[in-house]
């Protein structure tokens, strides 16, 4: 690992810069708090009492852990109807979006097909375009191919904002894969498909894992076309589902911080057991 | 797929050596069969692309010579009049503004946010070690969920930064709720939000930076700054330039954040572009000039992004 400004091996050599050391554990703590302490005080907050919630004087730690805000919460509101749906939004959308994105990769960084470079500038052109923008068109355009007020909808536009970042992504890593492996399948008497379903696809899984990651966090969270192109209540995502949740329930602290946990876990949990690979695969990716 | 014409595939594309078994016999204008599973390859992303992106942008530019207001109403041609209506609107360029500021101050504390957490990654250790993951939660966690977490703390009646911050003698007030905090104080958290990313793509450009050549040159007495200026940063340059292109045109675009805390309150405080556009379709249901006010926008953005291009990129032979 290479170090820049390096006061832990500064430490090692002389007893004396041992304070030099302090700057960087003071922003390592800093860092820490920055990112847990949110975190920690929306989850003590969930369990706490509905007078607890809103002392004046906030208690750091719980005086007593209750489970009724998230009793409240599911078996008041829709919680766990908005869980599935944004369950199935985002894993339909990340399978969708490797699949397109893995086979748009390897055609135009692995395949060289002509006019390739051409056509991943007018891919990544079409990223720029802010989504935002384009709501009212599009919501002219899905009514038209019928999809206006569906998950379909849903998943067809997290793919198409998320599919030209992860074809880029993929660049990366297809091009740490040696050419030399296609040749020498095709001397084997492989085919393309072959070459690139028995050869290339198994070292490109880092790659793919990256990939879901991104587009199932980034459907996680979508909460502009969810909130425009989606009407009926069965139908709503989280984000959606939540912040119809927090309008209603505005004094009620509890529940909502309950339902503010409950719908950050799902898409930390997953992070937690795949998210090396998506640091990793990010790293490989813009620096190639 | 034969295995000749593969072979003939990987002749042409070593054409500057001899081929490995016999001279490749594709003329350049034929499609070799590679080239054919390529294009069938690329073809669904294209095709999702033009469905999503490229109709809607055309039919927006069509939108804004109409007079639609309610989406999917009747609507007649009225020439440049829409378009005319939006440069007229002063509130338009009000929020394109407010957007231009919106960018600037984010993608400033983003980098800043981001280098201190870079630098830090770099070091050895269990804490580097394991923050190099856990860093990016801050992102992962759904905007609606990151809006409802910093209400909650900074919330003036029992938000604990709030108390926290009362405690030391400081009034807080209501950052959200006065116009004049609150396009910065929704900028903090969005950065809080955002921030993850550049520093996990920053530390991997530092991590590229050769070692043995910063030892030189600390051998040769530079200090910390003169090695950043000199050797550090030309290097991390190109990764900077796309960070900050595809950064700056994220956070343009970013309208939940904005929305879920504020609503572009109070009083258009906080109305980017982007809110200015989606009150004016879904909340004044005036759907042609929204789609006006989107096509200016994308114009306006796409001349930005054009001179950032144009004297951003670093040079070629650094």
């Amino acid at each position: 690992m290479i170090i820049q400004s390096s006061p832990g091996r500064a430490f090692l050599e002389t007893p004396v810069s041992w304070l030099k050391k302090i700057p960087s554990v003071v922003s390592q703590v800093l860092i820490t708090l920055v990112v847990f302490a949110p975190m920690y005080w929306i989850v003590i907050s969930a369990f706490k009492g509905p007078e607890e919630i809103i002392r004046s004087i906030p208690t750091f730690w719980p005086e007593s852990w209750t489970f009724g805000n998230f009793e409240r919460l599911l078996t008041s509101t829709d919680y766990l109807v908005f869980l599935g749906n944004s369950l199935t939004v985002s894993i339909t959308t990340a399978l969708i979006s490797v699949v397109v994105s893995v086979a748009a990769a390897y055609g135009l960084y692995r395949l060289n097909v002509p006019g390739g470079g051409r056509i991943a500038g007018a891919i990544l052109l079409a990223y720029m375009i802010p989504g935002t923008l384009l709501i009212v068109p599009l919501h002219q355009t899905l009514s038209s191919i019928g999809l206006i007020d569906s998950l379909s909808a849903l998943v067809l536009l997290n793919v198409a904002f998320t599919a030209p970042f992860s074809t880029w992504l993929l660049r990366g890593f297809i091009l740490s894969i040696p050419s030399e492996l296609d040749d020498a399948a095709a001397i084997d008497g492989a085919g393309a498909v072959r070459t690139m379903f028995e050869v290339v696809l198994p070292l490109l899984t880092p790659g793919m894992a990256t990939v879901a990651v991104y587009s199932f966090v980034f459907s996680w969270t979508e909460f502009v076309f969810a909130s425009q192109f989606v009407s009926r209540q069965e139908l709503q995502t989280l984000p959606i589902g939540l912040s119809a949740i927090i309008g209603q329930y505005t004094v009620d602290w509890g529940l909502v911080l309950a339902g503010v946990l409950l719908t950050m876990l799902p898409a930390v949990f997953i992070f937690l057991l795949v998210g090396r690979f998506f640091v990793g695969g990010l790293i490989a990716g813009a620096t190639k | 797929m034969s295995a000749a014409a593969k072979t003939s595939q990987a002749g042409s594309r070593k054409s500057d050596g001899p081929s490995l078994i016999r001279p490749s016999r594709n003329k350049p204008t034929s499609l070799s069969r590679d080239s054919i599973l390529g294009y069938l390859l690329i073809a669904p992303i294209l095709l999702v692309l033009v469905l999503t992106i490229a109709f809607p942008l055309v039919s927006a530019v069509i939108s804004g010579f109409q007079d639609q207001r309610i989406i999917g109403t009747s609507s007649s041609f009225v020439g440049f009049e829409t378009y005319l209506k939006v440069i007229n609107d002063g509130s338009f360029w009000d929020s394109l503004g407010r957007s231009g500021l919106w960018v600037v101050v984010n993608v400033v504390v983003q980098t800043i946010l981001a280098f201190c957490v870079a630098f830090s990654l770099q070091q050895r250790g269990r804490w580097s070690k394991s923050a190099r993951t856990w860093v990016v939660l801050p992102w992962v966690i759904p905007t609606v969920a990151v809006s409802v977490i910093w209400q909650w703390l900074l919330n003036s009646n029992y938000g604990v930064l709030h108390y926290l911050l009362a405690e030391i003698g400081i009034n807080l007030g209501s950052p959200f709720g006065e116009p004049s905090t609150a396009l910065f104080a929704v900028i903090l958290v969005n950065s809080w939000h955002w921030f993850p990313l550049g520093a996990v793509v920053i530390y991997g450009a530092l991590s590229t930076v050769p070692l043995d050549v910063i030892e030189a040159a600390r051998m040769d007495g530079a200090g910390a700054g003169r090695i950043f200026w000199s050797i550090t940063f030309p290097i991390l340059q190109p990764v900077l330039f796309a960070l900050g292109l595809v950064g700056s045109l994220w956070s343009f675009n970013i309208l939940d954040s904005i929305y879920l805390i504020t609503a572009g309150g109070p009083i258009e405080a906080t109305t980017t572009a982007p809110v200015f556009v989606y009150d004016l379709a879904f909340s004044e249901f005036r759907s042609s000039q929204a789609a006006a006010a989107s096509v200016l926008t994308a114009l306006v953005l796409g001349a930005a992004a054009l001179l950032f291009v144009r004297f951003g990129r670093p040079a070629e032979n650094v």
